[in-house]
């Protein structure tokens, strides 16, 4: 009996190791863009302006400028923060799930690593959703839908220019869309 | 207390006393003079205070004092685009050498020469020993409002005008008496006006210098850094008699030896050893030999500048002239630009490729560099290097470098096998830009060139490679060991070395895991003793011990 509750703990410790280190690849994803920064990130502005279900871009940040203005050399990291009021609206209006309005809007970020290739990194939201009950659940599985169409690009069409943000740093093409998010 | 104990403690202080002195140590910002004035106010001398209608007049007037100022410009290939290899007498320079760019100002010369230290340079007529064509203030102004555009054969502008022609764009008339009077020593916009816009816009060659450079920050330059060490390109680029020091022709690839005092007589005043010697690691005394001992293989840029075209603007990394003279959906010539605004198609002039922080490809590079020259001979079934870096990791005066390879695609003589020289600029019915006839532009360019030309031509790929030198990071954003010693790190491609972490023998590693299968056999067969003996001992023995 003792030895079968040791195994028992044994593989329950084991497997909380492996969770544990697999925790942050599971909450994020990570995938190389054929585009350049700028490219990757106006083409990813591009099909979120065409994705419908009210989704409209709210920002567009430059997260490495503070840490250039620090006197430190760092490769470029572009962060687009897009907004569906269509899929935030339920989640903002119950109270227990309003704090979840620290995860919005949804960022998608594209940035270049020392191997020279460009990366795009979203949030597993399908899984994250899982965890706040089955509203937030099947919200977050419309808004994974929506994403992955974000990611598909058509490199025969050329490629768009970037939606810059307006000056202090909001905008970028939100609109009275994004203001509800 | 363990005697290792004592060991680690003794590191840690030393590690600790190397970083607080190194950390308090003033820096070298702290120890140069504010940036010089100069001894002279040009606008109280007489000779400047009147209206000038062109540069020459200017330079009439410069002239009167500065006697020798023009002669000694003469001599420098910032007037004579032209450089004389030494050892072949071959010659090189803009006047000569083709590149994959714009590729020759020859039969361009009105549009190229915004860019010439002169006046009047429109076609061989020019007269190279007038004096009075020198062009002093492209290098002294300090208003920053002088400016030079294509099409006038390196006059400044004169009266105001629309450029480029029918963007609703003007460029006033450069006030040049006020220029003259403000004179100064040459500082980052001076050099860059050209050397930052080189093959037509901001950023476009070189890599690792655009126009970020005029007021850079510490990330991008540690040298140039606007509110730290500001240096100006002559700190480094050391001038004497108006001969600009550093070349991109005869290039002091691998200097060896301590650094030079400045004031003493210094061949490469531009290389970093000429500062930094060739022992430059000293601040972590664990690290600094291992650092120091790849200063024979590696130059300082290769580590110091780990990504070239550090913002924004980025840089070109190809031009294909093959798809130039196609046209919009409308017959019209079309100018079609990438997501960050930077140009990507252009009827005059074909496709391009832009990007930023791009990582360098790395060469064996001893200093000897040959450039493809006007009517020279290729090999079309290859790429066509335009420029070679010569070395090989067996020559040790060859060091890895950092490069930026510009490829591109340019017009080429199929039966006669050399590089075109083609007419683009001008206003006249030749030029390609105007008329958007390959023929036409052929012929004339050849014509000037005085070179034959089949009557046929085609697109040949090309690739030109430039050092990268500028744009060097911070020390603590030096390439790390890692980014080399491992698979497929920068190095992957270089030959001729053995790179720990890259390479391997098979007996080697497996000796290797061999020796670290016997210890751990060994740990556990002595733990495992010690246990057993251990388990063995009567209860009893230990408690009479105690």
């Amino acid at each position: 009996m003792l030895k079968f509750v040791t195994g028992v703990a044994l593989g329950g410790a084991l497997a909380l190791v492996a969770v544990w280190q697999m925790a942050g690849s599971l909450m994020f994803e990570e995938r190389v863009s054929p585009f350049s920064v700028e490219e990757t990130v106006a083409r990813i502005q591009q099909n979120v302006l065409a994705a419908g279900n009210g989704w409209a871009l709210f920002g567009l940040r430059y997260p490495t400028r503070p840490v250039e203005a620090e006197g430190v050399s760092i490769l470029p990291v572009m962060a687009i923060e897009t907004c569906s009021p269509k899929y935030s609206g339920p989640i903002l209006k119950d109270d227990k799930t309003r704090f979840l309005s620290l995860l919005m809007p949804c960022k998608i970020s594209v940035y270049k690593k020392s191997d020279g290739k460009v990366y795009i990194g979203t949030m597993n939201a399908g899984l994250i959703g899982k965890f706040f009950g089955p509203l937030v659940a099947e919200t977050m599985e419309h808004v994974v839908a929506d994403q992955q169409k974000f990611l598909q690009f058509d490199p025969s069409k050329p490629a768009p220019p970037l939606v810059l943000p307006k000056v202090g740093g909001e905008g970028g093409g939100g609109g009275a869309a994004a203001g509800g998010c | 207390m363990d005697p290792r104990h004592w060991l680690m403690a003794a590191l840690a202080l030393v590690s600790l006393a190397a970083t607080g002195a190194f950390a308090e140590a003033p820096t070298l910002a702290d120890k140069l003079p504010p940036a010089a004035k100069g001894t002279a106010d040009h606008g109280k001398f007489k000779e400047l205070q009147r209206t000038f209608k062109s540069g020459p007049e200017v330079t009439r007037a410069c002239l009167e004092c500065h006697t020798e100022a023009a002669k000694q410009v003469q001599h420098t290939k910032h007037w004579t685009w032209e450089v004389v290899d030494p050892a072949t007498g071959k010659k090189f320079g803009k006047k000569n050498i083709i590149n994959n760019y714009c590729t020759t100002p020859i039969s361009n010369e009105k549009d190229c020469m915004a860019c010439h230290a002169g006046y009047g340079w429109k076609d061989k007529s020019f007269d190279f020993s007038r004096e009075e064509n020198v062009d002093c203030l492209v290098c002294h102004d300090s208003t920053r409002t002088y400016r030079k555009l294509p099409g006038d054969a390196g006059h400044p502008v004169y009266e105001r005008k629309e450029f480029p022609a029918g963007s609703g764009k003007f460029v006033e008339a450069v006030d040049l008496a006020k220029v003259a009077q403000s004179v100064a020593m040459p500082s980052r916009a001076n050099c860059g006006a050209c050397h930052f816009f080189g093959a037509g816009g901001d950023g476009t060659k070189h890599g690792d210098l655009d126009s970020s450079l005029i007021n850079p920050g510490k990330h991008l330059d540690v040298h140039m850094n606007a509110k730290g060490l500001n240096f100006t390109c002559v700190s480094c680029h050391k001038t004497i008699d108006h001969f600009v020091s550093g070349s991109r022709y005869q290039f002091a690839a691998s200097r060896t030896g301590p650094p030079v005092a400045r004031g003493k007589y210094d061949d490469e005043p531009a290389s970093c050893q000429s500062c930094h010697g060739d022992k430059p690691h000293h601040e972590n005394p664990l690290l600094m030999e291992r650092l120091n001992a790849h200063t024979d293989k590696l130059a300082c840029q290769t580590c110091h500048i780990p990504e070239y075209a550090r913002d924004a603007i980025g840089t070109e990394k190809s031009w294909d002239w093959s798809t130039a003279t196609k046209m919009g959906p409308e017959g019209k010539p079309v100018l079609i630009k990438d997501s960050a605004g930077r140009r990507a198609f252009d009827s005059k002039k074909g496709n391009f490729a832009w990007d930023s922080f791009l990582v360098p490809e790395y060469r064996w590079f001893n200093g000897k560099v040959e450039f493809k020259t006007v009517g020279e001979k290729i090999d079309p079934t290859k790429v066509v290097e335009i420029n070679h870096f010569d070395g090989s990791a067996a020559d040790p005066n060859a060091r890895i470098w950092p490069f930026k390879i510009h490829r591109g695609k340019q017009a080429y003589d199929p039966e006669l096998k050399n590089l075109l020289v083609v007419h683009t600029a001008g206003e006249d019915d030749a030029a390609l830009w105007r008329n958007f006839d390959w023929p036409k532009a052929i012929v004339a360019g050849m014509e000037t060139a005085g070179l034959p030309w089949s009557g046929k031509y085609d697109f040949v790929a090309t690739e030109m490679s430039w050092p990268i030198t500028h744009m060097v990071a911070p020390k603590h954003d030096a390439l790390g060991c890692a980014q080399c010693h491992k698979d497929e790190g920068r190095l992957a491609g270089l030959g001729g070395i053995w790179l720990p972490g890259r390479d391997r023998s098979g007996l080697i590693d497996t000796l290797g895991w061999l020796a670290v299968a016997l210890a751990l056999l060994g740990v556990l067969i002595h733990g495992g003793a010690r246990i057993c003996v251990l388990c063995r001992k009567p209860k009893n023995e230990g408690n009479q011990a105690s």
